[in-house]
């Protein structure tokens, strides 16, 4: 396992241009966390705002980087036939799966880290000026408070679920890009059904088993009790999701000829 | 409008790497013009030149005089195989050839016509991805053929074919030189152009090495010599020596001859009532000749595996070309 | 070496080759795509897509209206005469004016009472004020029927004297408030179908505020005071969709005196008349209006708005489903090209096609051109089938124009192209179909899910839908913003920063921009 592991590093590491995704990921969820802390305002009268929430709003962005690379993990294998070199060197299928999601789960896990970290910075450097001041009931965000530490790292554990699911997805749909159409159709989906329908009980139900809106609520500070389910119960939620798409692909990638 | 492809002074640098340096031959119509030299000499480089995917640094690839992205009706001048695995898995054989005529204002009748021609039948209609090499290299000639162009360019056209495919293939070129057609084949093999090209390039290190007519290269490698089969043989060496003749013995019943023709060893040997069983002018295989000829040209051979675009003149090496740069 | 020795004359091909020209590279491209079944399947299974979430919402929508104690299937909205639905409620004191006339009166004073969030849950939290478009004046209206034609002149809560007629007009007079020391004159002429609104400041110097012409206006109309106060909006931030807004009860008072008609039959007594009131679950009415006469001083009282309405069900509700859809075009039309280069076809086609800037425009063409076909087919069922399922499920669908319908639907269409040919160009960028479709995605689809379902405040999802490319989905709103009707103006409830055509341009800009430089980029780099 510790060598399949290590190949799987030096492939990620050398082949599927991890290393520009990567640097995307922070990017791209610092750059949107930042313009959303830019763009809010807060009226010296005092705002409902989820202010840990808003300033990680980045992560549904970097979201969609992170299941491109997960799905280039795994699918960029079928697109140049690797797959076969790959199978022949580790013939353990089941083991090939586990062995790329070790090292997805750890780049991500970096990678997230330093996101939200760098999210949960600008936004605390940002909003005191657009009046998100202790006089209107936001202290400047700080990973101290227990809530916002809560969504922080809670969404570092999205983001690694949002990986593995797409790994599973990739293994299960083969073609690379079919795969990411369908990772992100999941993921946005769930939103837009949420609004689709009007009667409330329907909607909660569709919140609690969305991956996204679900795996997200683990952000939430404020309003928790009007919240379809817990944080925790939140990231379960995508948790299953994630070990059922890991299942399907781990089934798949056995059943299936290379 | 003579039907030729005229390539001089063709440079081109990939980073690094000198692909072509001072690349320059013509193919002219009625004969198949092998393309020959080790991997990584700048066939492939010069082929993609001629039909207009790269852009030399300096020099000109010209088709029937014209650079090949001038041309209006491209297929209907040059017809071109360069990387049999381009398809589409999903699309049948013949739809491939059909968005090809689609795009040249040709009709499916024409696609039919070109799906006879390389015997590819029914399996036109199946999906490309399930081809074997051998018939994604028909559907990569009947795409060449398509607008019936009067030059023709097939990069390593034999690779993956099963011998029966080979000597199709061999009377596949012969034909359409045949029809006054220029033909342009790249090989790093040579005993696959054997009795099919009538014009060697050869090529190292992104130069043109020889440029020369395959009898008179076989000819020089020959070097006129004559064997015999004798059971006499002291005697035979004695007659021949006396006419002028250099020969070594080369067996216990065989000898060499130089300096002499056939005829006249024949002639030699029944007039002093020497015994033989047979005579034979000796004639070097093209791939004696090639190493003949490139044996002087040790230094490229020795240096080949250098290149770093080795691997631009297999297939579908996309991967390995993007390395490169 | 010889090169004289060949015999054969130079190769002549008797194939006649067709005309060069773009249509026949747009026809090879269009083989190509129609020959790969799964591109043909999934760009059906787009329009599919849109389709079956749009009739799954229609379905799903319930709504039953109640009057009194008994629910009933909900009346149809009243509509004004431009054929928009409208809210006509407010209270009346009218006589009857039959040929020329007008009327003229001063208000002294708009007082009112508007309640607030419950600050104790299930108290009711009442407190004095008026709402900004609360109104109050003298109007001529056709008869007593909601939505009938009508023309005004009135003082509003903070938006000065304004002229209003048939719902969705308003010119503005005189900024200021009135009050005992500041009272507002306001005179209402009718001369045949021409109605002219006047103020004044002290009933001598009068500044006319508008003329409007009512056509088909009849001899015998209404004239006299009104008042209506539309309800007070609060917004809050959080909750599953990110923002909700709730209107509250208001209701506004004003005083008239001096009033003084012309044309109307000199005696008979005032009538009165509460427009649009609605019966509460006690079976009475529901926020009543009213009226105090004393001594040639009239206290009016008025609950509603006379103003087009907004906030229900409209033609692209059931059209929510489209962002799915276009993950689907996404995928395709990053396919169509990226499917090019992962396997080195590139350089057949442009060895079929040497002129390289036409490579990407034909392609541009036809996966625009499938796109929209599927993007047309969608809009064209989900927009028709939808509201009509809705209506049956007794939802209220605000009716808009057939040219508006027609553009809704064809506006989509023109989004899934023009969404087809920017995920297009950003596969020829990339190269990469994962990067093109997770960038397109980012692109397109990220921003309007974050503006109209996440945290985001709304100023901040305004200025995402004006700069990304999602600001396309603009296209689809029917109903436009009136500045005269205060509503929760957000994405999250259907309403654009942008124009719709001004929206769908921001998409097309960043298509044909991509699209440029993708043949630069094609045209300078080696294939």
């Amino acid at each position: 396992m510790r060598g399949q592991t290590h190949a799987e590093w030096t492939k990620l590491r050398t082949g599927t241009g991890a290393g520009p995704l990567l640097l995307a990921v922070v990017a791209l969820t610092a750059a949107v966390s930042a313009a959303a802390a830019a763009a809010a305002t807060c009226p010296a009268a005092g705002c409902s705002h989820d202010v840990p929430r808003l300033g990680l709003i980045g992560v549904q962005a970097g979201q969609a980087v992170v299941a491109a690379l997960a799905v280039l993990a795994m699918g960029g294998e079928y697109g140049t036939g690797m797959i076969r070199t790959t199978l022949t060197a580790m013939p353990r299928r089941g083991a090939v799966l586990a062995a790329k999601a070790i090292v997805l789960t750890g780049v991500t896990l970096v990678a997230g880290t330093v996101a939200v970290l760098a999210s949960v910075l600008a936004a605390r450097l940002i909003l005191p000026g657009n009046g998100f001041t202790p006089e209107s009931g936001h202290p400047p965000l700080s990973l101290a408070d227990g809530p916002t530490l809560r969504a922080a790292a809670g969404s570092v554990l999205y983001l690694v679920l949002i990986a593995l699911f797409s790994l599973g997805v990739a293994a299960a749909v083969r073609d690379t890009v079919t795969a990411a159409g369908v990772v992100l159709g999941v993921l946005y989906l769930s939103p837009i059904l949420v609004r689709l329908v009007q009667d409330p009980d329907a909607q909660r139900f569709l919140y609690r088993i969305s991956p996204m809106d679900a795996g997200l609520t683990v952000q939430a500070t404020t309003g928790l009790a009007d919240l379809p389910l817990g944080p925790w119960a939140g990231l379960g939620v995508l948790a299953a999701w994630t070990a059922a798409a890991l299942l399907a692909g781990g089934l798949l990638l056995r059943l299936r000829d290379a | 409008m003579e039907a030729t492809i005229e390539v001089a002074g063709l440079r081109k640098r990939f980073g690094r790497v000198l692909a072509l340096d001072g690349m320059s031959f013509t193919v002219t119509p009625g004969r198949v013009t092998g393309f020959v030299g080790p991997n990584g000499a700048g066939k492939s480089t010069t082929m993609r030149v001629i039909a207009g995917l790269d852009a030399p640094d300096e020099g000109s690839a010209l088709v029937g005089g014209r650079p090949y992205r001038s041309l209006r009706n491209p297929l209907g001048h040059l017809g071109a195989l360069l990387d049999a695995g381009a398809l589409q898995p999903g699309r049948t054989g013949r739809d491939h050839l059909l968005w090809l005529a689609h795009s040249q204002g040709l009709t499916a009748r024409r696609v039919g016509e070109v799906v006879e021609l390389v015997g590819l039948g029914s399996a036109a209609r199946r999906r490309a991805g399930g081809y074997s090499l051998g018939m994604r290299q028909r559907l990569g000639v009947a795409a060449a053929l398509l607008g019936d162009p009067p030059v023709l360019m097939l990069d390593e056209p034999f690779n993956g074919l099963d011998p029966e495919g080979i000597v199709w293939m061999r009377g596949l070129l012969r034909s359409l030189a045949a029809e006054g057609r220029a033909v342009l084949v790249s090989s790093h093999l040579m005993g696959e152009l054997q009795d099919t090209a009538g014009h060697l390039v050869v090529v190292g290190r992104g130069r043109v090495v020889a440029d020369t007519a395959v009898e008179d290269l076989i000819a020089a490698a020959s070097g006129g010599r004559v064997e015999v089969r004798t059971a006499g043989r002291p005697e035979a060496m004695a007659a021949l020596a006396s006419a002028g003749a250099t020969v070594a013995a080369t067996g216990r019943d065989t000898l060499v001859v130089s300096g002499l023709a056939a005829e006249r060893v024949v002639a030699l040997l029944t007039a002093e009532a020497v015994p033989f069983s047979e005579v034979t002018t000796y004639r070097a295989t093209l791939e004696a000749a090639y190493m003949d000829l490139t044996r002087d040209a040790v230094e490229f051979r020795a240096e080949a595996g250098a290149f770093a675009d080795d691997a631009r003149a297999s297939t579908g090496a996309v991967a390995g070309r993007e390395a490169a740069r | 070496m010889s090169t004289g020795t060949d015999t054969a004359a130079p190769y002549r091909s008797p194939l006649r080759a067709g005309r060069d020209g773009f249509a026949r590279l747009l026809r090879a491209e269009w083989t190509k795509f129609r020959t790969v079944r799964g591109w043909v399947l999934a760009m059906g299974a787009a329009a599919l897509v849109t389709v079956l979430l749009g009739v799954l919402l229609a379905t799903g929508m319930r709504t039953v209206c109640s009057n009194g104690p008994v629910e009933i299937r909900c009346p149809a909205l009243p509509t004004g005469p431009g054929g928009e639905a409208v809210d006509d409620k407010f209270y009346f004191v009218y006589r009857q004016l039959t040929g020329d006339g007008s009327i003229t009166a001063r208000v002294t004073s708009m007082a009112g009472q508007i309640r607030l969030p419950d600050a104790v849950p299930g108290v009711r939290n009442v407190v004095p004020g008026v709402v900004p478009w609360a109104k109050a004046g003298v109007m001529v209206k056709e008869s007593g029927e909601q939505g009938s034609p009508y023309a005004a002149v009135m003082v509003t809560g903070e938006h000065g004297v304004r002229m209003q007629h048939d719902f969705t007009h308003d010119t503005a007079g005189r900024p200021g408030k009135v009050s005992e020391r500041s009272p507002r004159w306001l005179r209402l002429t009718r001369t045949g179908e021409t109605l002219t609104g006047y103020e004044s400041a002290d009933g001598v110097t009068w500044a006319a505020v508008g003329t409007v012409r009512l056509a088909g206006l009849p001899d015998t109309v209404r004239i006299g005071m009104f008042a209506a106060s539309p309800g007070h909006l609060t917004v809050t931030q959080g909750g599953i969709s990110g923002s909700s807004s709730a209107m509250r009860f208001a209701e506004v008072t004003a005083v008239f005196d001096r009033v003084g008609l012309e044309g109307t039959a000199p005696a008979g007594a005032w009538s009165r008349q509460d427009v649009g009131v609605t019966l509460g679950p006690d079976g009475l009415p529901h926020h009543p209006g009213g009226l105090v006469e004393s001594g040639g001083t009239f206290t009016v009282t008025g609950v509603g708005d006379i103003a087009p309405r907004l906030g229900d069900a409209v033609v692209e509700t059931p059209l929510t489903g489209v962002a799915i859809g276009l993950i689907a075009v996404i995928v395709v039309a990053v396919t169509f090209m990226t499917a090019e280069y992962r396997r080195g076809l590139i350089r057949t086609t442009l060895l079929a096609s040497p002129r390289r800037g036409r490579v990407p425009a034909a392609k541009a063409v036809v996966i625009g051109a499938a796109a929209f076909a599927a993007g047309l087919v969608a809009a064209g069922v989900t927009v028709p089938l939808g509201t009509r399922l809705l209506r049956e499920g007794g939802t209220p669908v605000l009716p808009v124009s057939a040219l508006t319908e027609l553009r809704v639907i064809v506006g989509c269409a023109a989004m899934f192209a023009a969404t087809a040919v920017f995920a297009l160009a950003l596969g020829a960028l990339f190269r990469r179909g994962v990067a093109a479709v997770a960038a397109a995605v980012v692109m397109i689809i990220l921003p309007h899910i974050l503006a109209t379902a996440s945290v985001l405040p709304v100023d901040a999802a305004q200025w995402l839908l004006r700069v990304t490319p999602a600001a396309a989905f603009a296209i689809l709103q029917s109903v436009p913003e009136y500045p005269q009707v205060i509503h929760h103006y957000a994405p999250a409830a259907g309403f654009y920063p942008l124009a719709p055509w001004a929206g769908l341009a921001v998409l097309c800009g960043y298509a044909v921009l991509a699209l440029g430089l993708a043949v630069f980029l094609l045209r300078r780099r080696d294939a």
